[in-house]
């Protein structure tokens, strides 16, 4: 079953300079499944995010999240759409300074108006499985890189999204909390099902997913799909990007586990 | 490009981020130079007060400079703070920490430079309309525009060297952070839940205490209290934002239910980070709105009571005399003399006042004759009584007095003489003030006044009555230099203790009047400009700190609308989060003015017969007016930047 559907997107940046981030994207994620969007810089990759997010929306093409299209929908319901049925995890972790780890989990149900104690439950789950326990009360500037991805994902986590939209979410943390961070959402995938897309740079980080989808100029490039090792995987995935020809500048520098 | 040059472009290129500090510092200079142009005015040199008038000004004038400096330092460091991020990259780019000491210096140094050239252009170009309305608040005939190198040099003077002074020191908030703390911003260190369980409990302790005290004071401690109460009132305040608040809004957070519900925890927590990051500076904002409420409320009480001044004091001279004065024929002639030598018109009403027992009371009463009173009435144009042989009337001793004597019926007898009298009502206005005859005082028949014949007990005929002399003279207020050597007799008896041995007492109202008069408007005059420019540096202060945050609110927002907050959720939580920081600090100085005006009261009521109760409450309702437009005016600016 498709989660993600976008069919023949464009989207066109007016101004001075027209430009044309997407252009005739097809696209489709499958339920359950953890999808990477690898490509250059100004390959349209967070364009691509931006769209799925509902903050922006396509010049043409159609974008269907679990057979809902954005399209139709007023901005309030776009919010509550976004409230409900996405969780979003971000490169800087865009967790709220004034807010505990704990508050910063709940937030997405406080909005909603939860229970205490429906929230209290979740928490506890949540916690658990994120290995956030100890650090329940302490601020995000107390805590690390890896515990603060960790929150965020928590947060994205605790409403139980329909899709996990995933921006570079190892772009901040060393090569330990990023295979943690990693681990953790290839976790939640599986045990849960919770279908993810990410999109990122690292080569490591795609080598990850199920699936990952190359785009070039906005275009769809090429996809391939995982195997049962990763370190071929990787390779494979190597492969593809000298094959995008992209400046070598964009391709981090390749950091084995 | 040369170093100047970039400093220059800095600022220009800038000047949408610069906007907020020149039109502040633009502001001061023109409040600074309307006042200077006031005090240096010809006019008010030559007429009005010399002496109180140039040393209130300097006082006004001194506030208002080191007020000024307070708010443009404070300004500048919450402007260089909302600007590391560029210092850390200038120095990133290799300049030299000296070289960026020059660049804030020439660039402070140029704003100010402008704003002082425009803020005395536009003091200049306001100060008629600005003497408009002194000249009216002081009853001037006339209060010209005029030019005069004075007013220029000292704003210039003034501001030039706090400009220096500013960009002198702000340099300071730069030195010692490393550049990546710049780039990053990261200017306060974050000291979450540094509060003091004992010091939140004192706080409200202690205005909890200053409230008591100002409400249930008295006359007895009122002095006492007004020494005691304003520190204790201070650090209660300093405890209660630095402490309190925090200790507050930390209980809220521990009930999870109350605190977990919707945007309510987006926005308590952001209200609790606000509220801490500036504790220090709304203390300051309360002490001043305190102080600028009470300033303009107090001396709206003062006018008040010049308003009522003419009816509490209806008598234009009076001269009472007891029959053993031996100065008393050579006073009234003196009086009468002077009145006619300055062509003043006067009625003069001589009556004698007499004094028995009651058998009712058993105290003294003062007895007037109904044709005395009624002369006295036709002179004032007041209305007449008839009272029939055996009837008397109070005459009142305060308005007060006026509603609550108006239906006592007393049947007494002058136990002296022996007259029965039964007194019914009141008469309608007021005659004497208080102070003159006392305020035992009716009034009888002209037959049962002629029966009082025998002496009040214990004393002699010649000291049982005495005369009274009430001139009355239409254009009241120019008596003021009437009767001046008597008057000096009479204070100097009041100062030496002797009054008693006096054997006479007289009263000028419109020498007190004008003197009043003058000390009230001066006093209004001062106060008005400090509070003028107190409560615009604490409406800046808000605003200033709001601007320096607002890149961070943005961001933040941005994440929040990200993850699904809509736009009526965030127009309620910016709401929510702006509300206390506009009215929290005005809600306490409120609270502070209201109580000190409990005890304002109390002393007031000492000094005469007047209730500032509805002057203040139209003070407050004002601040409150301004305060809510401010509010909505920040709230729309505010919305408008985060939605962007």
């Amino acid at each position: 079953m498709k989660i993600l559907k976008m069919d023949e997107v464009t989207k066109v940046y007016e101004g001075k300079v027209t430009h044309r981030a997407i252009n005739q994207l097809n696209f489709e994620v499958a339920k359950g499944e953890f999808v990477a969007v690898m490509g250059p810089s100004g390959s349209g990759k967070t364009t691509l995010l931006n769209l799925i997010s509902t903050i922006d929306s396509a010049t043409s093409g159609m974008i269907t999240i679990d057979g809902i299209s954005p399209e139709e929908m007023t901005k309030t319901e776009l919010a509550l759409f976004r409230r409900r049925q996405l969780g979003f995890v971000f490169q800087d972790f865009n967790l709220l300074q004034m807010l505990t780890v704990e508050e910063n989990l709940v937030l997405p149900l406080t909005l909603d108006g939860l229970p205490i104690k429906e929230m209290k439950r979740r928490i506890g789950d949540l916690a658990n499985k994120l290995d956030l326990d100890q650090i329940l009360e302490k601020r995000p500037n107390e805590i690390s890189g890896g515990q603060a991805q960790r929150t965020a994902i928590g947060r994205a986590l605790i409403h139980q999204p329909t899709i996990i939209l995933a921006d570079e979410p190892t772009g901040n943390l060393d090569s330990k909390a990023s295979r943690d961070v990693l681990e953790l959402l290839v976790k939640v995938n599986q045990e849960q099902k919770t279908t993810i897309l990410m999109v990122t740079h690292d080569p490591i980080a795609a080598s990850y997913c199920d699936r990952v989808v190359f785009i070039k100029d906005g275009e769809f490039f090429n996809e391939i799909y995982s195997d049962d090792r990763r370190q071929t995987f990787f390779q494979r995935i190597l492969n593809v990007l000298s094959l995008l020809g992209g400046n070598v500048n964009d391709l981090s520098t390749i950091r084995l586990p | 490009m040369t170093f100047r040059q970039f400093a220059y472009r800095n600022v220009v290129r800038n000047r949408r981020i610069y906007a907020a500090f020149f039109m502040a510092s633009m502001f001061s200079v023109m409040v600074f130079f309307m006042y200077s142009m006031l005090m240096f005015h010809p006019k008010i040199e030559d007429e009005f007060l010399r002496e109180f008038a140039v040393s209130g000004m300097i006082v006004a004038e001194i506030i208002l400079y080191i007020f000024t400096l307070f708010f443009l330092f404070y300004s500048m460091s919450a402007f260089l703070q909302a600007r590391s991020k560029e210092f850390g990259l200038l120095l990133q780019l290799g300049m030299e920490k000296k070289q960026l000491n020059k660049l804030i210096f020439l660039e402070t140094m140029l704003i100010g430079a402008v704003s002082i050239a425009t803020g005395i252009l536009f003091g200049y170009a306001f100060s008629k309309f600005f003497f408009m309305i002194i000249r009216e608040l002081l009853q001037l005939e006339s209060l010209p525009l005029y030019i005069y190198w004075k007013p220029f040099a000292l704003t210039m003077g003034a501001f030039i060297s706090l400009f220096v002074i500013i960009a002198m020191t702000s340099v300071v908030f730069i030195r010692d952070q490393k550049i990546i703390e710049l780039i990053r911003g990261n200017w306060q260190t974050d000291e979450w839940q540094s509060f003091s369980t004992v010091k939140a409990v004192l706080g409200i302790i202690m205005l909890l205490f200053a409230y008591t005290a100002a409400a249930l004071t008295s006359t007895n401690v009122v002095k006492a209290l007004s020494i005691i109460l304003p520190p204790i009132a201070a650090l209660g305040t300093y405890f209660f934002f630095t402490h309190s608040v925090m200790f507050i809004l930390q209980r809220l957070r521990k009930r999870k239910s109350l605190y977990w519900h919707r945007y309510r925890l987006i926005a308590v927590s952001e209200v609790s980070v606000k509220l801490r990051e500036n504790a220090r500076m709304y203390f300051i904002v309360t002490i001043v709105s305190t102080v600028a409420f009470l300033s303009v409320g107090t001396l709206t009480s003062l006018s008040s009571y010049t308003g009522q001044f003419r009816e509490l004091n209806p008598l234009s001279l009076i001269y009472s005399s007891e029959l053993t004065n031996p100065y008393e024929s050579e006073h009234i002639s003196l009086i009468r003399n002077e009145l006619e030598e300055q062509g003043i018109s006067y009625s003069l009403v001589p009556f004698v006042i007499k004094q028995q027992t009651s058998s009712y009371s058993n105290f003294k009463v003062n007895i007037l004759r109904e044709s005395d009173i009624n002369s006295l009435a036709i002179a004032l144009g007041l209305p007449l009584i008839s009272l029939e042989s055996g009837d008397g009337m109070f005459i009142p001793y305060s308005e007060e007095s006026i509603k609550t004597l108006a239906n006592r019926e007393i049947q007494t007898v002058l136990e002296e003489s022996n007259v029965p009298v039964q007194i019914k009502g009141i008469y309608p206005q007021m005659l004497f003030p208080s102070m003159i005859i006392g305020s035992n005082l009716i009034v009888v028949s002209d037959a049962d006044y002629e029966l009082i014949s025998e002496p009040l007990v214990g004393r002699t005929e010649m000291t049982s009555s005495f005369n009274f002399f009430a001139f009355h003279v239409a254009a009241w207020e120019r008596t003021k230099s009437i009767g001046l050597t008597i008057d000096t007799q009479v204070t100097n008896a009041i100062y030496n203790q002797s009054y008693s041995d006096l054997p006479f007492y007289f009263e000028n109202p419109g020498l007190n009047y004008s003197i009043i008069r003058a000390t009230f408007s001066l006093l209004l005059f001062t106060g008005l400009m400090v509070a003028a420019v107190l409560l615009l540096a604490a409406g800046s202060f808000v605003y200033f700190k709001l601007y320096t945050g607002l890149e961070r609110d943005k961001r933040q927002f941005d994440v929040l609308k990200r993850m699904g907050l809509t736009d009526r959720e965030l127009i309620k939580i910016v709401n929510r989060q702006l509300f206390p920081q506009f009215f929290l600090p005005w809600g306490i100085a409120m609270l502070h003015s209201a109580f000190s005006f409990l005890s304002l009261q109390v002393i007031w009521s000492n000094l005469a017969e007047v209730s500032i109760l509805g002057d203040m409450i139209l003070v407050l309702i004002g601040f409150t007016l301004i305060q809510v437009v401010y509010y909505f005016l920040i709230r729309w600016r505010y919305i408008a930047h985060v939605r962007a």
